[in-house]
Order: structure tokens, then C-alpha cells, then sequence
């Protein structure tokens, strides 16, 4: 099972990484294309409204074969978790490489569901990435499935947490990617899609992703309490989850407060995702309750 | 997503110009006079802006507060611990530690700043609410059913039909749409021109104000179990023994057995205590109790925590009276790390007994395995009147009081608590949950149609207000191109 779980693990390394060169071939196809095209409507005009144009929804089988191979990685992911889990007889919650994984299907999965809606193809781009170096930091942790100490033994309680917190990881991620296109977009980056279509995405993300990360915390502090005897201990990776939570309740009221719309809600999302990835590897910097780095064991 | 009663946010966040919401439904604005003191805090208060600076400011503080080493709990209110704690992480912040502390950094969570703050968004978060209650009601239960043509010109979302039937064929077709998309319909007639109001999941914005309430609850819980609940988290009970709780709970708990196990590592498996808890002598609850299951009795929760050796040890008096009969437990180690050390107070001979055992797995050549060393103190001296090592079962004579290393033992070191305000705060957890998953995945939707008698059939108008929701758009357009469908063509004379 362990040996399924990696070589699942690989084959979707591989995927998430084909997946990326393809959706960067397409787009990079469909720019020359366009500039062709703008060229040779020189005059006409026609092509130049540029940032309205919807980027690669041509029937290009390149990108399509990118979003085939994404969803390969998807379900390699996926089953490598699961054999994992059938192996270790517990959800992905035990280390930074179940977690790292873990983290990988989310955002995979969340940018599967935002291309099926939106079509655009381009926040792949970003959010593939972030997978990609997600699995490649995972290889880098050892492997090994260490029994769980009592702490972790709340089996259903962790499972749902982690899960939880992975949705909102995902969708977080997929924010900060819409964020960064529209701050390309508006500092002059051609071709991307239109801002409000890239503000929807972001804004569609954070709806899904802040009740989820709610619920991680809550989640969370309930397992404290059960474990600790505690539902709040100012933990740091408990305060910098917070923190997250803070940035992305914060940017649900910038948008409908003037002059905290567009660009600035926009970068509340970049930071708001630096604070997720911060929270994340929270345990790298700093001790505490959350002993399942695999780095100490004071469970 | 929900109904606004803030007069800038209905824009998108393009930027275009939109109708707002009819004045008529905007309830529970104020009317501002700016020589007013109270209703300019209140327009402060009830800002988004302020919100949203609040928060920001408090995610700054508790970022301070991942960042910069934290004093451990209770420390500030011992100065001198305090003082020795400042001294060791001086060497890491060098010039910048007496500063620092003074601005609170290594305390942010009990700071001024973070207080200040946390009492400033609560404030708010009220004032929000009460500002937004009369309107969102408004919206729900008594909402606007009728708009005039003017706001079909203008509104965001605005769809013209010419229909080929009739207006009441119109009605049907309009109503039935409606109802295939789960919306409730509301029809009001005026002459012949005939409103249609639809409205699904109006309850849902309450969720806002549900999830904002919740967040007060949340800190009156925790306020509440700052200042009537209690924690001790060194609370040792040897096998065999019964210990009181204290803090006026009236309870006491004994153990009647503890076992720790461990993987082929060596890493810890399970610990597992059966622990009886008894008021006045009467048995409240019973439990084997682990790491993840606490047990909970008169009010209070025992959480496994933590274990170690105890002794039971006897004292009696010179007349053979018994003072002490019961495990004490070596909860401290010695300077030196070789022994364990429990103590016994016997206030009225006004003694200290302390009980010192080899720590498991070290040598002290002084004390074998199987025995413990007694001292005997003047309680509040440092000079012993006595001291002996005895094997398990015998006793020695030191100052004056007969001591017996009867046994040895375990104890189990439990986290005791009792926090009246938990409830609260899960309860405003579950309700902060409920409510935004409510208000996100349930959006209020709320679309009015206009039929009036036509040249060749009905003239239908449909609009809707805009919503900071990505998903309307899309929704409000399927249902309008469905309306056109049955309005247009298979009625057709
Ligand atoms: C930690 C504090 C707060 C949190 C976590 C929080 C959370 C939220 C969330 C998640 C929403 C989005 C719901 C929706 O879009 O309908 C929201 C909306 C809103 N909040 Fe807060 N809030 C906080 C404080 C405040 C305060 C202090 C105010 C008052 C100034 C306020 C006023 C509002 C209003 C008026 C809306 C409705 C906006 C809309 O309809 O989109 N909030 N809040």
C-alpha cells in the first residue's frame, strides 16, 4: 500500500507537472495567435479591446489535453491518499508530508471545479504551480508513517479538520491566483481576462474558502478542548490562523467599502494567502501544540 | 450577497454605477447631524471602514504575537518570575526588550492594544447589527413588492420581454417560472398593470447578522471563563489516593488505577486512568478517562495530562496519631536531575516532609532503587531536623512525627477545569458556522417583474438590484431567457 500510495504520489507529480507545460504552451500559442491576428486587423482595430477577450477558449487540444492531465493528477493524488490512509489506518493529518500532499489535491481540485465554471484556463498557471511545488516540498520529508501519539488518536475529529482546512486552502489559493491576474492586468499585462471576471473568481473563492477556514478553526479549537482541556491557548499556529481569517474577513467588508475595491482588495488577497502559507508552515518557525511537523513528538 | 443598509456598498466592484436598493427598503439609516457628538460615533461605528480597519489592526496584533516570543501564561502577574523570564530572552531581542515590553509585545494578548480593539470591533459589531436589523427584516417579511418602470430602466439587471400573450397568460408563464426555480411570488394588481415580487432564501441575510452576533458571543464566553472558571494544569492524584479539587467546586477525585503504554519505538501509545469523582463523599461520575476523552463531573472536566512516581507514605505523631495516610507524588526534579521530589505539608505541627526517590532510569548512589530518602523541615526553613533512607515499609524517626514509605506508585497528572463560558463559545462557534455557510451557499435572491398590456401582447420587464454575488448574473439570465421561452412562441396565437 505504502508503495501504491508513492507511485501514485509520482505519477501525479508528473501530471500536475505535463499539465502545466501544456496550459503554458496554449496560452503562450493563443498570445502568438492573437498578436497575429491584431496584426493583421491593424487599422480595423477590431482585436485591440484586448482585456475583454476571453483568453483560451479555442478549441485548442493543447489545452485541453492540459486540463486532461489535471485531472490525472487529481485522481493520483487522490489515490495516493487513500492508499495512504488504507496503509496507515488514519486521515492525512499525521505529518507535514501527508499535509503537504494533502494540500496539493486541494488546490488541484479547487482549480478543477473554478476551470469547469469559469473556463479560464490561465489561473492554472498559478495555481498548478503552487501544487507542483506543494508535492515537490512533500518529497523532501521523509515519508515515514510514525504511529500516532494519544494526542492525534481523535481519528474523525482530525480528519475533518484537515479536510476542512484543505477546501479553504485550495480556494485561498485559487483567490490569490485571480489576484495576481488582475494586478498583472491592471498594471498593463495584456490578454489576461477581464478584471471583473478575475474580481467574481477571487471574491467566488473567498465565499467558499472563509466559511471553510471558519470551520477549521472551530474545528480545531473543539479538538484542543477534547485533547488540552483548552478551546484556546494563543498557540502561534493557532493566532496565525486567525490572522488568516482576520485578512479574508477583512477583505469580504473592503469590497463594499469605496477605495478598498479593485486593487486593494486584490492585494489583501495576496497577503491573505502569504498569511495561509504562513500558517502552514507555521510549525517550521515556531513550537506548540501542533506537534504533527514529525519535527518533535510532545503529543 | 445579503441586503445592504450601508449607503456606499451596492457598486460592484467594477465600478459602475447601479441603482441602489429603493430608499424605501434602507431602513434603520440614521439621520445625520454632524454637530451631533452620538451620531457621529455612531456613523463610525456602523462604517464598514472602520471594520474593516479594526480588523486589519487586530490581525496586525496577532501577528505580533506569532512573531515575537510570548511571555508564558500567568508570568506578568509575578514580577520577579517576570523579570527573570524578560532576562532570557533579552540576549534574542538585545536593545529592543525594554521597549518592546513596555509597548506589551511580549504580552500582546493581554495587552492594552489588543483589549482596546477587541472592546472597539465588539462595539461596532453591535452598532452594525442594530443598524441593519430593522432593514433586513423589512426585506424579508414586508419587501417592496412594486417598482416603477423607472427602475427597470436603470437597475443592473434588466431584461425587457414582448410577450405574445395576454397580461394574465403573462402572470401564469411569469409565476410558474418563478416557482420552477424554487422562488416565492408575491402579485399585487394595479389596474392592469400587474407587479410580481420573488423572493428565495430571504432568511438567509440573517445569517450575516447571525455569524457578527455569534463573534459577541464568542468573546462574552471567553470573557465569562476568564473570570469565573479556572484551569490547573499540574494536578497530580496517586493511584490509590483521593485528592480535593479545590476552587470551591466541593469535589474530590481519586484514582483507582493509571497504565502507559508504548509502540516498539518507544514512543507513547495510550495512557489510560479510571478516575471516581465524589461530592461530599457521594459519587458523581466515573470514567477511564485518555488523552482524547476527558471525563466531565459536577461541572468540571479531568483531562489525562501527564504522569509520573508516587509514594504512599504515612506519618504519625509522637502518641502514634495519624497526620498523613496517602500518595504523594514526586512532581519535582532536583537540581541535579537524578531524583524525584514530593512533599507533604503538615500545617499544624508546622512541618515539611519532603519524600526523594531516584528518577526512573538514574542512579543517585545514595538512594537505591526501592527506597526513599526523608527530610524533615520547619516549614518555611532550609535546614532539615532530619533526614533517612528507609526501604519500602519502614519507617524512621525525624523530627519528632514517625514516617513510612509504605509504597510505591503512580500518579497521573490531570489538567482539571471548569469553564462556564465554553458553552457560549461553541454555541457562538456553531452559530458563526451556521450563519455563513447560510449566507454563502443560500444567497438571497429578490427579482421583481412588471406586466403591462403591450401592442401585440404583454410588455414584461424584469430587474434586479445588484449583488456583490457572482453567481446572480448567470442565474438571473437563465431564469429570464426561460421566461422568454414560454412567453414567446408556444402561447403564440
Ligand atoms: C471580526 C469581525 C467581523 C467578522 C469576522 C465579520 C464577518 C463578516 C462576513 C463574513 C461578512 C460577509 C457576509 C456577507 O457578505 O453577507 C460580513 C458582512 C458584513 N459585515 Fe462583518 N464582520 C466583522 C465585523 C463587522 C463590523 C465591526 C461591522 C460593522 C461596521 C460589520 C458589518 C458588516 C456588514 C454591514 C456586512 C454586510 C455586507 C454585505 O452585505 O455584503 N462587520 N461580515
Amino acid at each position: 500500500m505504502f508503495k501504491m500510495s508513492e507511485y501514485s504520489f509520482i505519477a501525479g507529480i508528473l501530471s500536475i507537472a505535463l499539465a502545466i507545460v501544456m496550459y503554458a504552451v496554449s496560452f503562450a500559442s493563443v498570445r502568438v495567435a492573437r498578436r497575429r491576428t491584431s496584426l493583421a486587423t491593424v487599422g480595423g482595430g477590431s482585436m485591440e479591446g484586448g482585456s475583454s477577450v476571453t483568453v483560451v477558449t479555442g478549441p485548442s487540444n493543447v489545452a485541453t489535453y492540459g486540463t486532461l492531465l489535471a485531472w490525472l493528477a487529481f485522481i493520483f493524488l487522490l489515490a495516493s491518499m487513500a492508499f495512504r490512509a488504507i496503509a496507515t489506518g488514519h486521515g492525512p493529518f499525521a505529518n507535514m508530508y501527508e499535509f503537504s500532499i494533502a494540500f496539493a489535491t486541494g488546490v488541484v481540485g479547487v482549480y478543477l471545479y473554478f476551470e469547469r465554471r469559469y473556463h479560464q484556463r490561465v489561473l492554472g498557471l498559478i495555481a498548478l504551480p503552487i501544487a507542483l511545488l506543494m508535492c515537490l516540498y512533500a518529497t523532501t520529508i521523509p515519508a515515514t508513517a510514525d504511529p500516532l501519539v494519544p494526542a492525534l488518536q481523535n481519528n474523525l475529529l482530525l480528519t475533518v479538520h484537515v479536510a476542512v482546512a484543505i477546501v479553504a486552502y485550495g480556494t485561498f489559493s485559487i483567490s490569490f491566483a485571480a489576484a495576481v491576474l488582475y494586478l498583472l492586468q491592471a498594471h498593463g499585462v495584456k490578454r489576461l481576462p477581464r478584471a471583473e471576471l478575475l474580481d467574481e473568481i477571487s471574491y467566488r473563492a473567498v465565499v467558499i474558502g472563509f466559511p471553510f477556514m471558519t470551520l477549521t478553526i472551530v474545528l480545531g479549537a473543539v479538538w484542543a478542548n477534547v485533547a488540552w482541556g483548552s478551546y484556546w491557548s494563543w498557540d502561534p499556529k493557532e493566532t496565525a490562523s486567525l490572522v488568516t481569517w482576520l485578512i479574508y474577513g477583512s477583505y469580504l467588508h473592503a469590497r463594499v467599502v469605496r477605495g478598498w475595491r479593485g486593487d486593494r482588495a486584490a492585494w489583501l488577497l495576496v497577503i491573505g494567502f502569504g498569511a495561509t502559507l504562513f500558517t502552514y508552515f507555521g510549525n517550521l518557525f515556531f513550537g506548540g501544540l501542533h506537534s504533527y511537523s514529525g519535527l518533535n513528538n510532545n503529543g | 450577497m445579503s441586503e445592504l443598509t450601508v449607503p456606499n456598498s451596492t457598486a460592484p466592484a467594477g465600478g459602475r454605477t447601479v441603482v441602489s436598493e429603493p430608499t424605501a427598503e434602507t431602513g434603520g439609516r440614521m439621520t445625520i447631524r454632524p454637530s451631533d457628538i452620538g451620531d457621529r460615533l455612531w456613523r463610525i461605528f456602523t462604517s464598514m471602514r472602520t471594520a474593516l480597519i479594526l480588523m486589519l489592526m487586530l490581525a496586525v496584533l496577532a501577528l505580533v504575537g506569532t512573531l515575537v516570543v510570548q511571555a508564558p501564561a500567568g508570568m506578568a502577574s509575578d514580577p520577579q518570575a517576570y523579570t527573570a523570564w524578560l532576562d532570557t530572552v533579552r540576549p534574542k531581542y538585545g536593545g529592543w526588550t525594554t521597549p518592546m515590553d513596555m509597548l506589551g509585545a511580549f504580552n500582546i494578548f493581554s495587552s492594552w492594544w489588543f483589549k482596546g480593539i477587541i472592546v472597539l470591533l465588539t462595539t461596532s459589531i453591535l452598532a452594525c447589527s442594530v443598524n441593519r436589523f430593522k432593514g433586513l427584516w423589512k426585506t424579508a417579511v414586508h419587501p417592496r413588492t412594486r417598482m416603477t418602470a423607472v427602475f427597470y430602466d436603470r437597475a443592473p439587471h434588466s431584461e425587457r420581454i414582448d410577450a405574445t400573450v395576454a397580461t394574465d397568460a403573462a402572470l401564469t408563464d411569469v409565476t410558474k417560472t418563478f416557482k420552477s426555480h424554487h422562488f416565492r411570488t408575491v402579485v399585487e394588481r394595479d389596474g392592469d398593470e400587474i407587479a410580481v415580487y420573488a423572493d428565495r432564501f430571504r432568511w438567509a441575510p440573517f445569517g450575516t447578522l447571525a455569524a457578527h452576533i455569534s463573534l459577541v458571543m464568542i468573546l462574552v464566553g471567553a470573557l465569562m471563563g476568564s473570570f469565573w472558571g479556572f484551569k490547573n494544569a499540574e494536578f497530580a492524584v496517586p493511584v490509590g489516593s483521593t485528592v480535593d479539587v479545590g476552587n470551591g467546586t466541593g469535589l474530590s477525585v481519586k484514582a483507582t488505577s493509571f497504565s502507559d503504554s508504548y509502540y516498539a519505538s518507544g514512543a507513547p501509545s495510550d495512557y489510560a486512568a479510571d478516575l471516581v469523582v465524589y461530592r461530599d463523599g457521594q459519587q458523581v461520575g466515573a470514567q477511564t478517562i485518555r488523552v482524547n476523552q476527558p471525563l466531565e463531573a459536577g461541572g468540571v472536566t479531568f483531562y489525562q495530562s501527564f504522569f509520573g512516581a508516587a509514594t504512599d507514605v504515612i506519618v504519625k505523631d509522637a502518641g502514634g496519631a495519624v497526620l498523613f495516610d496517602k500518595g504523594v507524588p514526586l512532581l519535582f526534579s532536583s537540581n541535579s536531575g537524578t531524583d524525584r521530589i514530593g512533599q507533604i505539608v503538615l500545617p499544624d505541627k508546622g512541618l515539611t516532609v519532603l519524600v526523594v526517590a531516584a528518577a526512573s532510569g538514574e542512579v543517585d548512589p545514595a538512594i537505591k532503587a526501592g527506597q526513599v530518602q526523608f527530610e524533615v523541615y520547619k516549614t518555611g526553613t532550609s535546614t532539615p531536623l532530619g533526614i533517612q533512607v528507609v526501604n519500602q515499609g519502614s519507617s524512621a524517626s525525624l523530627g519528632g512525627v514517625d514516617v513510612t514509605f509504605a509504597r510505591e506508585r503512580q500518579f497521573t497528572g490531570l489538567i482539571v477545569s471548569r469553564d462556564p463560558g465554553a458553552i457560549f463559545v461553541f454555541g457562538g462557534a456553531m452559530l458563526l458556522v451556521a450563519g455563513l455557510f447560510l449566507v454563502f451557499f443560500f444567497p438571497s435572491r429578490r427579482i421583481w417583474t412588471r406586466i403591462v398590456p403591450g401592442p401585440s401582447g404583454a410588455e414584461v420587464r424584469v430587474g434586479a438590484t445588484s449583488r456583490h454575488d457572482a453567481t446572480f448574473g448567470p442565474d438571473f439570465q437563465k431564469i429570464v431567457s426561460e421566461m422568454q421561452r414560454s412567453l414567446v412562441g408556444t402561447h403564440s396565437a
